[in-house]
């Protein structure tokens, strides 16, 4: 079986560990600075007064003039979440992690050593903790494990058997599909609202109608495939931090203690005969917040001036004087080698090829990985059908 | 912020699939391709003509030639009936 574990709106329960009277007054997680002015999760009282996640800022605070904005804290968030992915990895489970909140594990290797599906849950669930309200599905496939964590109530575990994934999946909300907003409005037009009802459909004529990304949904809504979990790597713990006396604005002084902080890294015993693969760069700010950027190299390095003029730039990026800087080499290579993996068998693994694309693009340039974007398929000019963009997201 | 699409480096960044390349074609009274890019024609597949953005400054007059070269190669080449010249064309 694989367990899907669900922690919905993360980042602010993450934010507001600090501030835990919050929790019960309507509050939502302020945009990122430099963003879209979107709201991110908002608590029970704010839904209540009818605030929802992703509403624009100005529409939410019409809606409920008392709300509170907590500031983003990407870094507390990042932290709590190891937290609770090594707190299941001590409990045995061999952990992928989706997003910040969304985790999946395979249970077969652990059932045995707690007497069976249900007391491994629940040994997952009480790993997690009550506070964060973690709801944990369990299915044959990772859709319907995550379709199962999402209607569970908090600190509710539900198993979904193979049998019962038809049935299970075609009551829910088209919602649970990674579908943009206009094709949910697509098919809500044509009557579809429900997973069972789109399930229904010829996937061929969905596909016809609303392109691959239809097609997979499509899929999901059919239980979607049996790809398989795979475990993390446990990442390295090299961390480096300095802290300042006082709130630092100057780059210039911000880019000296950056290479103080690389120098110190990279000189510690547990780095030797390694090379930094992934970096990141984290920083608390005046005022509460934080900030992280994390970067993957073009090559696998250890020489501190790489590291640090691939680092400086980011720099630049800081909303606010800087309290602490912390440095964390994320992922180092095994001393053997520096041979980068692209891909792993089954080519389905989107996180790593996106990984690999991430590495060609640092190495060959931005601009240099692109996506064909179908701008007039029904032109009878052929090179007016499709442009080739840049991505660099 | 919502980036501008007319925003200059995107236009700069962003570039057409299938592009038409310029070819060496040798024709036929009939204005049918004997010869493309140095090698003999074998077989001439199908021939097509696209008239299109005739309402504009710019109309596109092609005749298109799918055509079998010696060499085994699968290959289509149009003739621009606006600013004259041979070209090769994917995705056509």
């Amino acid at each position: 079986m694989i367990a899907c574990l669900s922690i919905p709106g993360f980042e602010l329960k993450a934010a507001l560990r600090k501030q835990p009277s919050l929790s019960l007054r309507p509050a939502a997680l302020a945009p990122e600075a430099g963003g879209e002015a979107l709201i991110g999760p908002v608590t029970a009282a704010a839904e209540a007064v009818g605030v929802v996640p992703r509403m624009r800022l100005g529409e939410a605070l019409a809606t409920c003039p008392q709300l509170v904005l907590v500031d983003p804290d990407p870094a507390a968030a990042e932290q709590a979440w190891e937290e609770i992915v090594r707190s299941l990895e001590d409990a045995g489970f061999a952990v992928e992690s989706a997003a910040l909140g969304i985790a999946y594990f395979e249970t077969r290797g652990v059932e045995r050593l707690y007497g069976g599906l249900e007391p491994a849950l629940q040994r997952a669930l009480t790993a997690v903790g009550q506070q964060w309200d973690a709801r944990l599905g369990a299915a044959g496939r990772r859709f319907a494990a995550l379709a199962a964590a999402s209607v569970a109530k908090p600190g509710q575990l539900l198993v979904v058997r193979d049998e019962e994934v038809g049935q299970f999946l075609a009551p829910l909300p088209l919602t649970l599909l990674p579908l943009e907003r206009q094709r949910y409005d697509e098919l809500e037009s044509l009557g579809v609202r429900r997973l069972g009802q789109l399930a229904g459909l010829p996937g061929g004529a969905v596909a016809e109608r609303l392109g691959t990304d239809g097609r997979r949904a499509w899929g999901l809504a059919r239980g979607g495939a049996s790809g398989r979990v795979r475990g993390r790597r446990p990442p390295s713990e090299l961390v480096e931090s300095l802290e300042f006396p006082e709130a630092i604005g100057n780059e210039l002084t911000l880019r000296r203690a950056l290479g103080a902080l690389v120098e110190t890294a990279l000189s510690r015993p547990e780095r030797r005969d390694r090379f930094v693969r992934k970096v990141a760069l984290s920083a608390r700010l005046v005022g509460g917040g934080s900030w992280r950027r994390s970067l993957t190299l073009r090559e696998p390095s250890a020489e501190a001036d790489r590291i640090r003029i691939a680092l400086a730039p980011r720099l630049a990026e800081l909303p606010a004087p800087v309290l602490e800087l912390r440095i964390e080499l994320v992922e180092l290579t095994n001393p053997a080698g520096r041979q980068l993996e692209l891909l792993a068998a089954g080519a389905e693994d989107r996180s790593r090829l996106s990984e690999g694309l991430r590495q060609v693009r640092a190495s060959t340039g931005s601009g240099s990985v692109c996506t064909v974007v179908e701008v007039a398929p029904w032109s009878r000019i052929p090179e007016t059908r499709a442009l080739f963009v840049p991505r660099d997201d | 912020m919502v980036a501008d699409s007319r925003d200059a480096r995107a236009l700069r960044t962003a570039g057409r699939l299938n592009e038409p390349r310029p070819a060496r074609v040798e024709s036929n009274f009939d204005g049918t391709p004997w010869q493309v890019n140095h090698q003999p024609v074998a077989v001439l597949r199908e021939e097509w003509r696209v008239l299109d953005r005739w309402w504009t400054e710019a109309p596109v007059v092609r005749r298109y030639f799918e055509v079998v070269l010696e060499t085994g190669e699968n290959t289509v080449v149009f003739h621009d009936g606006g600013g004259g010249g041979w070209f090769t064309q994917r995705g056509a």
